[in-house]
């Protein structure tokens, strides 16, 4: 790994913005604040691939968009292998003197659909080859841009148009969600960091992009962006969701180095899902024992990653 | 002025890729066209080629890997074979949409099922509408040439768009023949450098592939096919500059075998027409009048040039190497696109179609001769009993 320049805090953080005013994305949008911020951090020598999902549609409409940088459409498909092609053309053309500058950052901004789902041999194989791109999936839990569909990283009983709650299935999403930064991390010989980051936590994820970019082969950054609409919740309340996920343990935050967690916030106690869920009409149908299920899920998910403080309810 | 040598038309097309000095390949492993990645990595690992060979998970990432390289600037190649050609096909219409001139080399093969390696054109064909300059060679040396006229064609300012040059699986991939393999000068003399105006590159920050109003995407296919109305021109260009660099002159769309006075022709592209060839020559030692046309350029399809030099034959046999059910005509694409492109004419030139060499089986000797009887038959008598013919079940 390179040295790279940490931001200290929010207000050190460069001014400079790479993803500028001028999108389309819903007000309260997490996924949009996922982009400003990995730009924010990235700085201009960055070319951006943007896979078919939110940050394709809500971005690009109408033929403009709102990068200082270069920005090119994958299908939903192939982020990785279209990433692999431009750092390997980068790499060539100036190792045999075809361009004068600097190798840019290479980053994919996928989806959960176009990194975790349909998209995922085409990540698999840019880790597994080694190229030097910082593959990012900013995930709203949902195929949100076709209009709240289930995804791999939907929650156990999420409400969408494909897991709705019926006489028959009452929970509606059924599945427990794929922890894509697990599957990735420990079967890919060159990758060697992986974390997860939130837009509660703006500096703690700004970093963490820059520590991506440094890294001498792929790095792969999991990022917690609340969706208003496929949620149901206040857009004034996207950071407080982000938060409480962290809080109750529904996200965790950590990197994931040399076969080590390290957690990135130290948390006294979490939260009880229910604090986080409560809020969010997708999950108004559940009934107290799929919350338990929930809460069952959500600890051993801390778990596993080194989150051992209690789970304490707030006074009544 | 390079050297000849005895090679496969899999190894004639990794030589011309290595003359053009390609930068990126993406590869994947499926047979008949297997052995043309098998003879880059061997250049690249013996330094004999400076590129880098990015071992894809799938063609669908081998098209994306190259879509990605060749929209940062380098220039490009993959290939793929059967249904690896159809796994990738998300990506092929991107890639020309965004006009980056991308090569693929395609060694036929059939789709499952069969599940058999034998040769037909319907794995390329299925490609035919995705905006991608396409034609047929049908002998190793013809493989090498058409991959440098075809780069040179496809990043002609004036086109900017991808390219399959197809060869027939086995019959042409894995056939010897003597190859003239040119000079690096020669070479560099005919292909200028890949330069594209909109190469993603943070010094000239700029979007590919936004979103886009549907107004706003009618006058870019219209864009597309104006630039598909340039081939033509370019492509004689390249061909004549070809011939007087590298001494060989190619018809750039058909090629005309034993046609002067000849009555009836079969029609057809690849390597089987080489068999109709032989078999036209026999019979022309009869005393027979007939003649072979072969296309190079499948598309664009070259629809001016056949009805300007196929309106003076009686009859018109029109081979396809493929299975396209239910297409018009009822034999398949070519002889559905040789009809159209003799509407013109009226009935004065009949056609007739015939599907032959599915699976990968040789069109026989017999198999020829039994279609130049079938069109000597309507030419004589001026009625076409039957429009389309699979063989070896209907002839």
């Amino acid at each position: 790994m390179s040295e790279f320049e940490r931001i200290p805090s929010i207000k050190k953080a460069p001014d400079e913005e790479y993803y500028v005013p001028g999108h389309r994305t819903c007000g309260g949008c997490g996924p949009a604040l996922c982009y400003r911020l990995v730009a924010k951090a990235a700085g201009p020598n960055t070319i951006f691939i943007g896979p078919t999902g939110c940050m394709y549609v809500a971005n690009t409409s109408y033929g403009c968009g709102p990068w200082r940088v270069p920005w090119i459409h994958a299908q939903i498909t192939n982020g990785g292998g279209v990433a692999s092609g431009i750092e390997t053309a980068y790499r060539m053309l100036i190792k045999k003197g075809k361009y004068t500058g600097e190798q840019p950052n290479v980053i994919v901004m996928a989806g959960d659909g176009g990194a975790t789902d349909i998209g995922l041999q085409s990540l698999s194989g840019m880790l597994y080859r080694g190229h030097k791109v910082l593959f990012i999936c900013y995930d709203n839990e949902s195929y949100a841009n076709t209009g709240i569909q289930v995804s791999p990283t939907t929650p156990y009983g999420a409400w969408t148009t494909f897991t709705p709650s019926g006489e028959v299935i009452p929970e509606g999403r059924k599945h427990f969600p794929k922890d894509n930064a697990k599957v990735v991390a420990h079967g890919h010989p060159y990758l060697k960091y992986v974390a997860t980051g939130s837009i509660g936590y703006p500096v703690d994820l700004m970093n963490k992009v820059r520590k991506g970019l440094a890294q001498e082969g792929p790095a792969y950054l999991h990022l917690h962006a609340p969706c208003p609409k496929g949620w149901q919740f206040p857009p004034d309340k996207t950071i407080e969701m982000a938060k409480l996920a962290v809080q109750t343990g529904m996200f965790q935050l950590y990197e994931f180095e040399n076969g080590q967690y390290t957690l990135s916030v130290q948390l006294k106690e979490r939260k009880p899902v229910i604090e986080y869920m409560k809020h969010q009409k997708r999950f108004a149908h559940l009934k107290p024992e799929h919350i338990e299920k929930m809460q069952a899920f959500v600890d051993a998910k801390c778990a596993e990653v080194g989150i051992t403080v209690p789970v304490v309810a707030a006074a009544q | 002025m390079g050297k000849v040598r005895r090679i496969s038309g899999c190894v004639a097309a990794a030589e011309a890729v290595r003359l053009a000095d390609v930068d990126v390949i993406s590869s994947y492993p499926i047979r008949p066209y297997t052995g043309i990645m098998s003879e880059l990595a061997r250049m690249i690992a013996d330094g004999r080629l400076d590129a880098e060979l990015v071992y894809a998970e799938g063609e669908h990432a081998q098209l994306s890997i190259v879509y990605g390289a060749s929209a940062a600037g380098a220039r490009t190649f993959t290939g793929s074979s059967g249904v690896g050609v159809t796994f990738a096909f998300e990506v092929y219409s991107p890639i020309s949409g965004e006009r980056l001139p991308v090569q693929m080399a395609i060694g036929d093969r059939t789709l499952d099922p069969p599940g058999d390696f034998g040769s037909e054109h319907t794995d390329a064909e299925c490609c035919r509408d995705q905006g991608w300059i396409q034609g047929w060679a049908s002998t190793p040396q013809e493989v090498l040439d058409m991959h440098l006229i075809y780069y040179r064609v496809g990043e002609d300012p004036k086109v900017m768009l991808p390219q399959y040059v197809c060869q027939d699986g086995y019959f042409v991939t894995h056939i010897l023949g003597d190859v003239q393999v040119p000079d690096e000068a020669q070479v560099k003399e005919f292909l200028p450098p890949y330069k594209n105006h909109h190469i993603l590159d943070p010094k000239k920050p700029q979007i590919i592939g936004p979103q886009i109003e549907p107004c706003m995407g009618p006058p870019q296919q219209y864009q597309r096919k104006q630039a598909f109305d340039n081939i033509n021109e370019v492509l004689i260009k390249a061909h004549d500059d070809f011939a007087r660099i590298f001494g060989r002159r190619y018809d750039p769309f058909l090629e005309e075998f034993m046609t002067d006075d000849a009555e009836v022709v079969i029609f057809g592209q690849g390597a089987h027409m080489n068999t109709a060839k032989a078999v036209a020559a026999r019979l022309r030692n009869l005393g027979d009048k007939v003649g072979v046309v072969r296309l190079r350029t499948f598309r664009p399809f070259p629809t001016d040039e056949i009805l300007k030099r196929m309106s003076r034959f009686k009859a018109v046999g029109v081979v396809d190497n493929s299975a396209q059910f239910g297409i018009s005509g009822g034999a398949g694409v070519l002889f559905s696109e040789v009809r159209t492109a003799l509407y013109d004419v009226g009935d004065k030139v009949k056609t007739v179609g015939f599907v032959g060499g599915l699976g990968g089986e040789m069109i026989t000797h017999d198999e020829f001769l039994r279609m130049f009887r079938k069109l000597q038959e309507v030419a004589k008598t001026g009625k076409v009993e039957k429009r389309a013919y699979w063989l070896p079940f209907e002839l």
